[in-house]
């Protein structure tokens, strides 16, 4: 309890207190996002889950954040209040301003996640902020840019500005975002439902303050922030002390041909994580740079996650991991650079610092997963009887395994959407779906086996114009094993029988055409060979694996036409190969 | 005919029997072991019991309803029949690999459930239907039977058909179910265009394959119940509680298990409906606090919330995405990891926690003395002198206070650097918002307004916290019941015959006729009265039309209910029915209709609040904490009955089995009808 005491606290029956009060504030935000999403129309928000809802205090410091949002958005919300609050100092702001800013330096680095904040006042004087990031279905620019070389082709950017003035909507901004987005009802319905979830939690706060008797939120910003950094300082401080640089090399490539490179050298020492990317390959002009806010929060999530995953988030949460990476890097790049797929790449940070961990730590991380980055089909054109649709498919492939278990199959990480249901999409969109499902072998060989990775079919039934910006990857290096385990399958995408695409990339559709998306699988953990010969037969007999796979990967015998394994000829197998 | 009913509710220890009888309005319960290897002896012995104190008790029953745990504690335990499912070919994984999504963000350690059809035996079929039902690649029936051979030749005894958009056309299921019917297996076939009609792949298929599996041992359970009361020549109605909150005959309940799953906390719910009806409220929130949860349900216009969003089988018990999907209609309640037997502590962050962990009833808090020795809610609530420690329950425990302080101090206390009384304070308040928190969010959720609600409380614990909890909430005011620890079990017997049935159709209203939508739901009234008409014969029935919308582009539906059919009325209702949840409609978007609901219900009275007599009983004393002036004051000690008109706290009024804690500023206004109603005053 002596972090507890080090957070300054003055007794335990404040902190309680105080922890009454949190909860509370967490309640709020869920109430926040849970308004967003009934009232939201783009799927992206709805079904997706792709936003995230906090709250600040009136210096627009972080108090708290909705239970369910999307991990990269959780880290830029401390800090984009702030931002705000630079062009509109506190007290500009009148009752009835509603913000907006959708820059990706000050926000969620790119231009779709548009952040909208509300000041709330109680008696007329400012005391917080109720703010939501939603993922926006379009923000202008060319549709599915994956080759965007700069920021202007990725869509509208919004400086910090006020959507609203003193209840009074500021119209010339209402019909700029109009004029620049596909489908404006859609978008401007999604900001409206914004900024009634911000009703919603601004009259929750305020409720708040009155039911405990603040007069300001300030002091809780205070102890919220600070319990989360001792926490999470005292979590790291239980690691042994060490450093270790790893290096991971992405399929993509830099302006000058070579393969992308993020290399950290992490310094666990006194509680605290240095996080240095020196090395790490230049920025470049692909739509694929990182801003610092989305690094910083894929930096602090593997702690997070490895050492408390309970852990309040907020600006405290960020202190303990100090992260340097060199401005003009692909992950701190400076304006113009793009990032609409920004996640092709700050994915991969986590799993440069797992990698990292797993020298120090080896039982607490998870090897490389087939799940990142996304895949994430934006399919758009017209149906038969000439309405245009637009519309997403999403499928994900399989998680790395663990020092102590396999990884899950099929499952989204390290971001949080929702795969699309079948029979929905089908209505939506101009297509059938032939195939959607789990991809023998796909799972990295191992002790502990990685999660398998799913192929999705879909044929396209409209004769009318249509477009797919088909994006996916690993599409040739596959997700690493650990501790000799074996790497999951590679990700494929194709269309017709043409060849396999050797990056994400866009294409028009014809009738009967066919889109071929195989997901990868997740990273093994552990020698193949030690895999219990039980679960090899589990494995076999609910067909993850193949009999070739069984006998080549996992060293076991089976006994000729059947999926049953001889034992004493798999354990003389198995005895040759460790000796 | 006299109005006497019979409940019975088989628990994991008890079988419970209630019996009302509606000309004296008494209402007796009974307790048997429950016969866990064949529930079904238990409750007909229970029955002979019965029958032996009152002689021709059964031929003078209306009807025996019956709640069962056998559905939810098959699935829980993975006790269902060798169970197999078809689908399309390419489609065999969709119960495994489920919406992707992961239930807590920054757990990646976190599991799923296994799915209940292990892979091998999900099988795939050529045949393929469009979103709008048209056959875009036939079936192969030779096939199908090649596949049913072989899984009943595995030993399946129950197969799950889901195919996809069945919704809009079971002619492929159908095909199916009649190649398994030539054969002439020994093999249950559930489709899920009986079970869900309803969009939306893998709720269906979830859904579905739960049916599948529980329905082979509620079967033969059930027909094993039916033999016994036969051969006891019971003819009366035999019913089953559904988790919707109605009833059924015995018979639907043996093809449609799945909808037996969530029975039990459904009583309490009906109870304070009727509660809030004989009150004339028109919004209630019911708050049921036992030993191990606390469940809040909110009843707004006499109408049972029902959702299809339910899931069973969580790994995280609280936790919600971390179960399996069951979505018929389930009374949309909340369980809390806050009961009397939650489990006090403090984690690694320096939070002190509550629950989900209960010492229960076994162990039990460490005041019991029954061998539980961690810190609980009951122990908190027992050193700030809200309970008596010699009256406790109806079970005669004498309650140990000094073990009681001893746990707390150890467990709470010293990790925290408080005192005894301190922690046991912090304990209260803590759970008390974790209840309201949760409160809180299910009615923005359900886009209801709390501020109009008044609080029902029931159950063991739910009359000792309410007052706290409704400050906390903003609830103007609160209702306790007279019996309050049996209120549940009287809301069995209240349950009136009900069906809902479904059928997704999704199309832009303004496509829709007037005539398509009036045939459509009398297709649905006649499917849901030929259920409703076996459990009620020659009874009246109402029907209640809902249908599930939303702006076309949008995800989310809303449930409207519909007065009338015609496309304007319909468009009208959904506009006024998103403006209460939403604050606003719009008027350049275009509605578009998903699903389609119908409840058919029969008229049945039930259980009335009857006048209890005010008893004479001596006032005392005893000393409790105040929150208000933070230190121990006398409050009065009321009996429930007691003659005063008006109590005003501090006082503790109590009845068998439960306390109602009025803090200072509350105050409490006994109704002869049975009840106390409090206005609980603000917050200090």
């Amino acid at each position: 309890m002596n972090e507890i005491r080090s957070a300054g606290f003055d007794s335990g029956m404040d902190a309680v207190a105080f922890q009454v009060i949190w909860s509370r504030l967490v309640s709020v935000a869920d109430e926040i996002a849970t308004t967003l999403v009934k009232t939201a129309f783009s799927l992206v928000v709805r079904d997706n889950h792709d936003y995230a809802c906090s709250l600040y205090d009136a210096r627009g410091r972080m108090l708290a954040q909705s239970t369910q949002c999307t991990p990269g958005q959780a880290g830029s919300t401390p800090t984009v209040l702030q931002d705000m609050l630079r062009v509109y100092p506190a007290g500009t702001l009148a009752e009835g301003d509603v913000l907006i800013c959708n820059d990706p330096w000050i926000g969620a680095g790119h231009a779709p996640d548009v952040f909208i904040a509300t000041p709330v006042f109680l008696d007329g004087r400012l005391s917080g902020f109720a703010c939501t990031c939603a993922h926006h279905a379009d923000m202008g620019g060319r549709l599915g840019a994956t080759d965007a070389r700069d920021v202007y082709e990725e869509g509208l950017i919004i400086p910090v500005s006020k959507l609203v003035e003193a209840g009074r909507e500021n119209e010339a901004l209402y019909r700029l975002i109009v004029r620049n987005v596909r489908m404006p009802e859609k978008i401007i319905g999604d900001i409206r439902a914004q900024i009634a979830a911000n009703h919603v939690g601004a009259e929750g706060l305020k409720r708040m303050m009155r039911d405990f008797g603040l007069d300001a939120l300030e002091p809780l910003a205070d102890r919220v922030s600070a319990h989360s950094e001792a926490a999470l300082r005292a979590a790291i401080a239980r690691l042994p002390e060490g450093e270790v640089v790893n290096e991971v090399r992405h399929e993509l490539t830099d302006d000058a041909g070579e393969r992308l490179r993020i290399r950290v050298r992490l310094t666990l020492k006194d509680g605290e994580a240095r996080l240095d990317f020196a090395g790490t390959s230049p920025q470049v002009m692909k739509p694929i740079n990182a801003v610092l806010n989305i690094t910083r929060a894929y930096c602090v999530f593997p702690f997070i996650a490895t050492l408390c995953p309970d852990l309040p988030i907020n600006a405290g949460a960020f202190r303990p991991v100090v992260v340097d990476v060199p401005e003009g890097t692909v992950l701190n790049p400076v304006y113009p650079a793009p990032g609409m797929y920004r996640s092709l790449v700050s994915y991969f940070t986590v799993e440069a610092i797992m990698g990292a961990l797993h020298r120090i730590a080896p039982e607490r991380v998870m090897a490389p997963s087939g799940t990142y980055p996304l895949w994430i089909q934006k399919l758009s054109g017209e149906r038969e009887d000439g309405t245009a649709f637009v519309t997403i498919f999403n499928a994900q492939g399989g998680q790395g395994a663990f020092a102590d278990r396999d990884g899950v199959s099929a499952v989204v990480f390290p971001g949080n959407i929702a795969s699309t249901s079948v029979e929905l999409f089908e209505h939506e969109a101009p297509f059938l779906v032939e195939r959607r499902g789990l991809l023998a072998d796909s799972g990295g060989p191992g002790r502990q086996r990685g999660g398998l990775g799913q192929e999705s079919v879909l044929r396209c039934l409209s004769g009318r114009p249509m477009r797919a910006a088909l994006s996916g990857g690993r599409l040739v290096e596959p997700a690493a094993g650990l501790s000799g385990g074996g790497p999951g399958a590679c990700g494929a995408i194709s269309v017709n029988d043409g060849p396999g695409f050797v990056r994400a990339g866009q294409t028009d559709l014809r009738e009967g055409d066919l889109v071929r998306l195989a997901q990868p699988g997740g990273g093994g953990f552990g020698p193949a060979h030690e895999r219990a010969p039980e679960a090899v037969a589990r494995d076999l007999r609910a067909g993850y694996i193949t009999r070739e796979a069984a006998e080549r990967d996992y060293a076991v015998a089976l006994r000729p036409g059947t999926l049953e394994i001889d034992e004493s000829r798999t354990e003389a197998l198995r005895r040759a190969l460790a000796g | 005919m006299s109005l006497l009913r019979l409940g019975c509710d088989v628990g994991g220890s008890f079988t419970d029997f209630i019996l009302y009888d509606g000309d004296t309005g008494a209402v007796t319960m009974r307790k048997v072991p429950t016969t866990p290897r064949a529930p079904e002896r238990g409750v007909l012995e229970g029955i002979a019991a019965l029958e032996a104190e009152r002689p021709g008790l059964l031929d003078g029953l209306e009807a025996l309803i019956h709640g069962t745990t056998l559905v939810i504690n098959a699935i829980i335990e993975r006790k269902g029949a060798p169970t197999a499912l078809i689908t399309n070919e390419g489609f065999r994984d969709v119960l495994e690999t489920r919406r992707e999504i992961r239930y807590d963000i920054y757990d990646i350690r976190q599991v799923f459930p296994a799915p209940l059809v292990p892979r091998h035996l999900r099988r795939e079929i050529a045949g393929r239907l469009r979103q709008d039902g048209a056959e875009h690649a036939p079936l192969d029936p030779a096939e199908i039977r090649r596949v049913l051979s072989e899984l009943a030749a595995e030993g399946v005894r129950s197969v799950a058909v889901c195919l996809l958009h069945s919704y809009a056309n079971p002619a492929h299921e159908q095909a199916v179910a009649a190649e398994a019917r030539a054969l002439g297996l020994d093999m249950e076939v559930s489709l899920s265009s009986d079970v869900l009609p309803e969009i939306q792949e893998y709720e269906r298929f979830s859904t579905t394959a739960i049916n599948a599996y529980v329905r082979p041992p509620v079967d033969r359970y059930l027909g094993r119940l039916e033999e016994g009361l036969a051969e006891r020549a019971y003819r009366r109605a035999f019913l089953l509680m559904q988790s919707s909150g109605g009833v059924i005959t015995a018979r639907t309940a043996r093809a449609a298990p799945v909808r037996l799953a969530e029975s039990g906390p459904v009583g309490g719910v009906l109870a304070a409906r009727a509660l809030a009806a004989e009150a004339g409220l028109d919004s209630v929130l019911a708050f049921d606090m036992g030993g191990t949860t606390a469940k809040t349900c909110l009843i707004e216009g006499g109408e049972l919330p029902v959702t299809r969003a339910y899931e069973v089988d969580r790994v995280h018990r609280f936790k919600r995405g971390s179960g399996t999907p069951l979505a018929v209609p389930t009374v949309d309640l909340i369980e809390i990891g806050a009961g009397g037997g939650s489990v006090a502590g403090v984690s690694a962050l320096g939070f002190l926690t509550i629950g989900p962990e209960s010492a229960a009833a076994d162990p039990g808090p460490a005041c019991y003395g029954r061998g539980g020795t961690r810190a609980t809610v009951t122990d908190a609530n027992l050193l700030l002198g809200y309970l008596d420690p010699a009256e406790f329950g109806a079970g005669g425990i004498r309650l140990d206070a000094e073990a009681a302080r001893a746990a707390i101090l150890r467990d709470v206390g010293e990790p925290l650097g408080l005192t005894a009384t301190e922690a046991a304070v912090a304990i209260l308040g803590v759970v008390n918002e974790n209840m309201a928190r949760a409160a809180r969010m299910y009615v923005a959720e359900r886009g209801g307004d709390i501020a109009r609600a008044a609080l029902v409380a029931f159950g063991g614990g739910g009359p000792l916290h309410a007052v706290e909890v409704a400050r906390r909430l903003h609830v103007p005011k609160v209702l306790v019941p007279a019996a309050a620890g049996a209120f549940s079990a009287l809301g069995f017997l209240m349950a009136p015959p009900t069906f809902e049935v479904s059928r997704s159709r999704p199309a832009r209203l303004a496509a829709l006729d007037a005539e398509t939508l009036a045939r459509e739901f009398a297709e649905l009234a006649a499917e849901a009265d030929a259920v409703v008409s076996l459990a009620a014969p020659g009874a009246a029935l109402s029907h209640r039309l809902y249908a599930e919308m939303r702006y076309v582009g949008q995800g989310h539906q809303l449930r409207v209910r519909l007065e009338d059919t015609a496309p304007a009325a319909v468009s009208r209702a959904f506009a006024a029915a998103y403006r209460a949840a939403y604050g606003y409609a719009y008027d350049d978007l275009e509605p578009e209709l998903v699903t389609l609901r119908l409840v058919s219900e029969a008229a049945r009275p039930g259980p009335r609040f009857a006048a209890r007599p005010a008893r004479a009983a001596p006032a005392r004393e005893r000393l409790a904490w105040d929150s208000a002036s933070g230190g121990f004051v006398p409050h009065r000690v009321v009996d429930f009955d007691g003659p005063e008109a008006e109590v005003a706290g501090p006082a503790l009024l109590v009845q068998d089995g439960a306390t109602v804690h009025l803090g200072t500023g509350a105050t409490a206004r006994r109704n002869p009808r049975g009840w106390v109603e409090i206005d609980p005053g603000s917050m200090e």
